[in-house]
């Protein structure tokens, strides 16, 4: 199609569609008043349409929507969660006073691992990381007074993510939505577990069996409902560059979307659901050009080489988190300006969603006050900055483009071998994502020592006798509160009820059935998540590292 | 012999986060240790008994999900039931400042917070496992020589050999003394920062005519600079070097200079030189 004849196309639909979803002013203009246009570029002569495209057009490298950020800002997603269900549903509403859009909920590592409070694994740990959720009952205490309906939540849960969807889809049926209202995202994506994150129960096989049967179950009954989000965020805090991050993130994803494949799902039944989830680190312009550089990759794979039809099937849509490993113990004020930067690189990225590490977070688990600060740094960038008033801004820039070009084919490079190692789950298997990354991070790890790479108050402009910050301290009596009320509920709830169904997922685990549904069961007659796993350890095996 | 220290790096509980654990794992061993790394969701149990299996001298517990004021101590607990206290156990991760002194109070003998360069938490375990061996010599404490001073090399006649080094080499020639205390005649040839000490015996029975009668012509000694030559000469002796002299005798060029037993320096026959002050600042 002609040039001038595809973006007059373009101004018409974002014309329509504003009809719909309006921009948030009438005129954008800077304090001079000089007018702020939707977009810049593409009066140019030579612009590059091939690699570059329209913003919520093929290939996407400038956006996935056409008004981007001019009509609505990014969704304000903080994780949070810790001690009791009660305690974090209280930050929860705190934080949904303060303006935040979005619920993100971080689990304990005994949920995370699918273990009850009460067993001995668990010890020390029940509450600390996260909320602590043994049954149903936890899980209604977390989402009291939120309307499921309104709200999106993500829940950052891996190995036993049916179990924790299960239960969210049962709460809001007492609350009375139906799960077709239901928006949000599980995180659901085990192979960065195995690469870098450490939360896995089961081996590769069965738990991509897992994953797939999410993928069928909710684009029949929970369509609105983001059913993996392919990580890419812990493998960049595990020591991976940039480079690694987007590559292996996007082979991690390009298995998910063989293995639904395999199970008999059609590409654009299920590819539209797919979401991502990037880290933002410290080198603002590369940060900027991967995520970019992400968008293009992944439209061209769905639908060059998947053959996808539908254009929702070629977005990469994604959340960001700024980088954790990259936040100082010492100084950690100085952590508010490396989370700026970084969030900054997201927006000019064109996230959909983002979270602002909190200050104190290389210390513990962030303060309240801290967290209303990261919270605050957001809509600082929102509302007072300007940057959000046109679409990808930073197109263009010789620099951008060339680290956009450049970050492509290094991922490109590193997708081949793993391509030619039989796929991600084989290069998983085989250890090479994990020694690539341990390579990165120990060369990092020198450069820092001798100097070649400078953190400020850390290996430079260091201060003596620092003063020490609150910190937050999670109850630690927890774990036995919990485990008591693990005990008032099995000594209430239906016996029998319970075994039937554990029987029946047993049944269902040996068979090719989809589980959801008989997990959504075992979660109404309060069967907890360490019994639902259980079985599930017995049948399925458990993984054991490489 | 150096001892090599074995040591255990642990991943206790359920957190995932091992790239610290990696990371202080591979320093260790480019620092020469011996590593295990446990891999991750040890429980306590494991850990100490994986410690007294393999032997280690060292335990490293790395923990990010805050649950160390449980485990770190139940580790400790389980070393003492197992009667193997005297492993030094040293703690790491997202551990806040106000839990260390309780950790500290259960055995942990150091906790490394975030930041802490690789190479600080080597130097702890390697000066806490030498301490507990009672072992002294390995851990270098004083003062190093500076330079080289001269090269000694014995001549039979220096009017024989002074024509090579000063018209075929072009070297110069900076004086010609006798030492009586070591009955010889030296010459002293400036090279660069250094220089070369001709030595020529002025009696059959100096240690350089004996030498040659033995070895023949040829290097005889090295010399290193040092300061505070007393205070070298009693290290030397501390670490069961054997010296020729046990207190400063005066050499040439003003300088007072002892010599070490080749016995114990593998065959090199050193001195260690100080130069006075005076000379030094007339130079």
């Amino acid at each position: 199609m002609d040039k001038q004849q595809r973006i007059k196309e373009w101004q018409e639909k974002t014309e329509q569609s504003m009809n719909r979803f309006p921009e948030r002013k009438e005129r954008f203009h800077t304090s001079s008043d000089i007018e702020v246009g939707r977009l810049y570029g593409t009066e140019e002569e030579h612009y590059p349409m091939e690699s570059l495209g329209l913003p919520g057009e093929y290939p996407y490298t400038r956006g996935s929507q056409s008004t981007m950020y001019r009509a609505r800002f990014w969704t304000m997603r903080q994780y949070a969660g810790f001690g009791s269900a009660e305690e974090t549903n209280k930050r929860f509403r705190y934080l949904l006073d303060q303006g935040q859009t979005g619920l993100s909920v971080a689990f304990d590592l005994p949920t995370q691992i699918g273990y009850d409070s009460d067993h001995s694994m668990s010890r020390g740990e029940v509450g600390k990381v996260g909320v602590a959720i043994d049954s149903i009952e936890d899980m209604e205490a977390l989402l009291k007074d939120i309307p499921l309906d309104k709200v999106s939540t993500s829940m950052t849960i891996n190995a036993p993510a049916s179990v924790l969807l299960a239960m969210y889809i049962a709460v809001a049926e007492k609350q009375g939505v139906g799960p077709e209202k239901l928006s949000g995202t599980i995180q659901n994506d085990i192979l960065k577990e195995y690469i870098a994150r450490g939360t896995y129960i089961f081996p590769p096989k069965p738990s991509m069996r897992l994953i797939t049967d999410i993928f069928g179950y909710c684009q029949e009954f929970v369509p609105k409902w983001n059913t993996i989000s392919i990580s890419g965020y812990h493998i960049r805090e595990a020591g991976a560059n940039a480079a690694q991050e987007l590559a292996f993130t996007i082979a991690n994803g390009l298995a998910y979307v063989d293995a639904a494949i395999e199970s008999g799902l059609k590409i654009d039944d299920f590819a539209p659901r797919l979401a991502f989830f990037f880290n933002a680190h410290n080198q603002f312009f590369e940060e900027v050009a991967k995520f970019r550089a992400a968008r293009r990759m992944w439209a061209k794979l769905m639908r060059e080489h998947y053959g996808a039809k539908n254009p929702k099937s070629w977005q990469l849509r994604f959340h960001t988190q700024t980088g954790g490993s990259t936040l100082t113990a010492q100084q950690p004020d100085n952590n508010i300006v490396r989370v700026t930067t970084q969030a900054l690189s997201a927006v000019l990225g064109g996230t959909q969603s983002l979270h602002t590490n909190s200050r104190d977070e290389a210390l513990a688990l962030p303060t309240e006050d801290s967290a209303r600060i990261a919270l605050r740094t957001q809509q600082i960038l929102a509302h007072e900055t300007g940057v959000a008033d046109t679409v990808d801004p930073l197109a263009g820039s010789y620099y951008v483009e060339h680290l956009t070009d450049e970050l492509e084919r290094k991922a490109n490079e590193y997708i081949e071998k793993i391509n030619q190692m039989g796929g991600a789950v084989a290069a998983v298997e085989q250890g090479y994502m994990q020694r690539e990354i341990h390579h990165t991070s120990y060369e990092t790890q020198k450069k820092i020592e001798n100097g070649q790479e400078i953190i400020v108050g850390m290996n430079k402009f260091s201060i003596e006798n620092e003063p020490q910050p609150e910190l937050l301290r999670v109850d630690p009596t927890l774990g036995e509160k919990q485990k008591e009320k693990l005990q008032t509920l099995k000594a209430k709830r239906d016996q029998n009820r319970v075994s039937a169904q554990l029987d029946s997922l047993r049944a269902a685990a040996k068979s090719d059935d989809n589980l959801m549904p008989i997990i959504v069961e075992c979660v109404k007659s309060y069967c907890t998540i360490g019994e639902i796993c259980g079985v599930l350890r017995e049948e399925f095996g458990e993984y054991t590292g490489v | 012999m150096k001892k090599t220290i074995r040591v255990l790096i642990a991943k206790p509980g359920l957190d995932g986060h091992d790239r610290g654990a990696l990371v202080v794992s591979q320093a260790l061993r480019d620092y020469g240790m011996e590593v295990i790394y446990t891999g991750l969701r040890q429980t306590p149990e494991q850990i100490a008994a994986a410690a007294v299996q393999e032997d280690v001298d060292a335990i490293g517990l790395s923990c990010l999900s805050g649950a160390h004021n449980e485990l770190f101590p139940e580790v400790m607990r389980l070393l003492h039931e197992k009667g193997a206290d005297d492993i030094i156990v040293v703690g790491g991760g997202v551990i806040p400042w106000e839990d260390i002194p309780f950790l500290e109070s259960k055995g942990i003998q150091k906790v490394f917070t975030p930041g802490t360069p690789t190479i600080e938490t080597a130097k702890f375990i390697e000066q806490a496992v030498y301490e507990r061996d009672g072992i002294t010599e390995e851990v270098f404490s004083g003062v190093a020589p500076e330079r080289i001073d001269h090269i000694g090399i014995a001549v039979k006649s220096l009017d024989e050999a002074l024509p090579f080094y000063v018209n075929v080499l072009g070297l110069t020639l900076e004086a010609i003394e006798e030492v009586p205390s070591q009955k010889v005649k030296v010459a002293f040839i400036k090279i660069g920062e250094t220089r070369l000490e001709l030595l020529e015996a002025l009696t059959l029975d100096s240690p350089i005519a004996q030498f040659i009668e033995k070895r023949g012509q040829g290097v005889h000694h090295v010399a290193l600079g040092v300061t505070n030559i007393q205070d070298r000469i009693d290290e030397m002796k501390s670490n069961g070097i054997k010296m020729i002299h046990d207190a400063a005798v005066p050499g040439a060029g003003g300088a007072s200079v002892a010599f070490m037993h080749p016995s114990s320096t593998h065959k090199v026959l050193f001195e260690l030189c100080e130069k006075t002050k005076s000379k030094e600042e007339a130079k």
